[in-house]
């Protein structure tokens, strides 16, 4: 066996654990033979079958999809942009999302079938914002892309602000939607995953297909083109799949940063720099990261539920200030910034 | 005191004790008074509740006026403006020193994240002991902008704080703790969570006479605090060396004006919650307005940041009824742009001395 195959089969063992972990662990703890009776002879009088199909495996799927969705938006920015720090978080997608489907709740009431939508256009013109502010500021040359950066969090600072002031005002929907806004797994927003998977399946398969043309974009533009890729249509081709399928992720449970940051990052130096595996990487590690990280928020103050989107806050900060520190400010690099 | 020319041709102003004030910047300082108080004026005069300046003149003259008039001139506009200039003035002031210290133009107390750090630490102060005398959260707020600007230096490093990665750093540490506040807000009932969260946003709403008083005693203090301080920076601004060839004692006098860049942060997070982009806004504007240095550069930006907050809150006023924006973001939305102008005069100026 490979290294590369031991790598794998270890995530996929994480992954297995970290499922079965979300789905048995609890305010009520299941016995893992529970858990299968429950997926293949469902007894509908069984409370605990109910609670595992019902409550605990809508969660599980949504932290799937969300983890697997934005570690590999993450993952294809940071080689796109060549930017250790580009995600969907720090690139104002997340903000771009979550301010249209505030914006639009508040201003025109509309319904959660809409939501996923306006979150779509939200998370372009967001992304949009994020471009055109880095181009204002006048550094697209600039060492590594930081100015990309800053104005992605100057816009993302913005949009939330403006998307706070509206919930502020608005204090019968704040109930409502505070806990969406800070990034929240939570079963009652299933119905948004039905409405929403396609679209994030359908951006990591155009992702999976692109990712050996990506790998040549990101040893250089020259390089890639002389092996006969089609540098321009990729490239909008990723960033337009990466942007969609990021906007359907925060669609459905709200902002949750940093998975796109950090895994990317996790997976790297453990697969090598080709993309090809680290996008199927990102997908295994991604949903372990999304289960483990709702499974602690569930039980680290039990009886307090605490949310995912805080949890990954406080993960995600730590290790963005590491790739910080490690990209931007090792000596040799002082003239450039 | 009469009027001659300074060593570098300007028209300089000089008193009998050899004290000179540059003409220029103290007839800036003084249309930024005037307009600063004409608007003030102004906005004690508008409002829900219908009043004109005749009402105003008759409550200082001791006239008679009605109830409602004189409750919401004297009692809700005054101390708002009040709180808001005095805010504004302690946060700009605050930007220049960073500025200065970091020499890098554009460190702000909010983008580097010492109000976050003090608010986190006012928030769980007030979670943990509820019954503390609120004149302490200023404290509180100290302890928690030092920890957050001594971490900020362990992580930067002395010999990169002029650069951009200060500020990503800020960002990471304020993305951190950020994930403390949600869990308050998250929890905290209703009501008081939402009364943290208009905080949050940075507000003038609850200023009344016993907030502007204890906000005063911090306001005061800065005053002499810019007559030391504006000299020392006036030569840390040329750099450490030339500054300890100057005969500045760079390692105390750095301390010292980070400490009281915090200590007023502090006292302005506690009282209307962050303010971010002020910092960078204000002093660069006050520099577009009359380039000065040292002492007249500090009281133009501080005096900058105080107008500048009584105008954001009085575009929050003047706009719509239904959504009321918050002061910060109102300032945040006039501070972002100017930020990105900085940024990219900063990348011209770096592209012309190569």
């Amino acid at each position: 066996m490979t290294g590369r195959a031991k790598v794998f089969s270890a995530f996929i063992l994480i992954l297995m654990a970290a499922f079965f972990a979300n789905l048995s662990l609890g305010a009520t703890n299941i016995a893992p033979e529970d858990i299968l009776l429950a997926f293949f002879s469902f007894d509908a009088d069984n409370y605990d079958h109910f609670v595992v199909i019902y409550q605990r495996l809508p969660r599980v799927l949504i932290a799937v999809f969300v983890g697997s969705v934005m570690a590999c938006s993450g993952a294809v920015l940071q080689g796109l942009m060549r930017n250790p720090l580009a995600s969907p978080a720090l690139l104002g997608i997340n903000a771009g999302a979550t301010l249209f489907v505030v914006g639009g709740v508040v201003f025109f009431g509309i319904s959660s079938a809409f939501q996923g939508i306006a979150a779509l256009i939200g998370g372009i013109c967001g992304f949009g914002a994020c471009l055109m502010v880095a181009r204002m500021s006048g550094m697209d040359g600039n060492s590594r892309g930081l100015s990309l950066i800053l104005s992605g969090a100057v816009v993302s600072m913005l949009f939330i602000g403006i998307a706070n002031a509206l919930l502020l005002s608005t204090p019968e929907l704040r109930n409502e939607f505070l806990g969406w806004v800070t990034g929240n797994i939570n079963h009652v927003y299933i119905d948004l995953l039905y409405q929403m998977w396609p679209v994030g399946v359908g951006g990591v398969v155009v992702l999976l297909i692109l990712s050996r043309a990506l790998t040549l974009i990101a040893l250089g533009p020259e390089k890639a083109a002389s092996a006969g890729v089609n540098i321009v249509l990729v490239s909008r081709l990723a960033i337009a799949a990466v942007v969609l399928s990021s906007s359907a992720a925060v669609a459905i449970c709200g902002p949750i940063g940093f998975v796109g940051l950090v895994v990317p990052h996790i997976v790297r130096p453990l697969v090598g720099a080709k993309q090809t595996m680290i996008i199927p990487g990102c997908i295994l590690v991604g949903a372990s990261i999304c289960l483990i990280a709702d499974m602690v928020a569930r039980l680290a103050f039990s009886p307090f539920v605490l949310h995912t989107g805080v949890m990954m806050d406080l993960f995600g900060g730590v290790v963005f200030a590491f790739v910080v520190r490690r990209y931007y400010l090792t000596p040799g690099l002082r003239r450039s910034l | 005191m009469r009027l001659t020319t300074g060593l570098h041709g300007y028209v300089v102003l000089r008193f009998s004790s050899g004290l000179e004030i540059r003409l220029h910047n103290l007839i800036c300082a003084m249309i930024l008074m005037m307009v600063a108080v004409v608007g003030g004026v102004a906005l004690l005069t508008t409002g829900s509740t219908d009043s004109t300046f005749s009402d105003l003149v008759g409550l200082f003259d001791g006239d008679a006026v009605s109830g409602d008039v004189a409750f919401a001139i004297a009692d809700v506009r005054l101390p708002r403006i009040l709180m808001g200039f005095m805010a504004g003035w302690c946060v700009a002031l605050t930007g220049a020193m960073l500025q200065s210290l970091a020499q890098n133009p554009l460190a702000d107390p909010g983008l580097l994240g010492l109000s976050q750090g003090s608010l986190v630490v006012i928030m769980l102060v007030l979670v943990l002991f509820p019954g503390l005398p609120l004149i302490f959260t200023p404290l509180a707020g100290f302890a928690g902008g030092l920890a957050v600007a001594v971490l900020l230096m362990v992580l930067v490093g002395r010999h990169h704080s002029g650069g951009l990665g200060i500020l990503l750093m800020g960002i990471a540490v304020e993305t951190t703790l950020s994930s403390v506040t949600s869990i308050l807000i998250l929890y905290a009932p209703p009501e008081q969570s939402h009364a943290i969260s208009s905080w949050l946003a940075g507000s003038l709403f609850h200023s009344d006479w016993s907030a502007v008083g204890s906000f005063a005693a911090w306001f005061v203090i800065s005053i002499p605090a810019i007559l030391v301080i504006g000299r020392k920076l006036r030569s840390l601004d040329l750099g450490d060396h030339m500054a300890l060839a100057l005969g500045e004692a760079v390692h105390i006098t750095k301390p010292v004006i980070l400490i009281v860049a915090v200590l007023l942060t502090a006292a302005a997070t506690a009282a209307v919650g962050p303010l971010v982009f002020l910092g960078v806004m204000a002093p660069h504007l006050a520099w577009f307005i009359s380039p000065a240095k040292g002492r007249a550069r500090l009281f133009l930006a501080a005096m900058t940041g105080g107008f500048l907050v009584v105008a954001a809150d009085g575009l929050t006023r003047l706009g719509s009824d239904q959504v009321a924006l918050p002061t910060g973001l109102a300032i945040m939305m006039i501070g972002a742009p100017i930020f990105i102008i900085s940024l990219r005069l900063r990348t011209i100026s770096q592209a012309r001395t190569g």
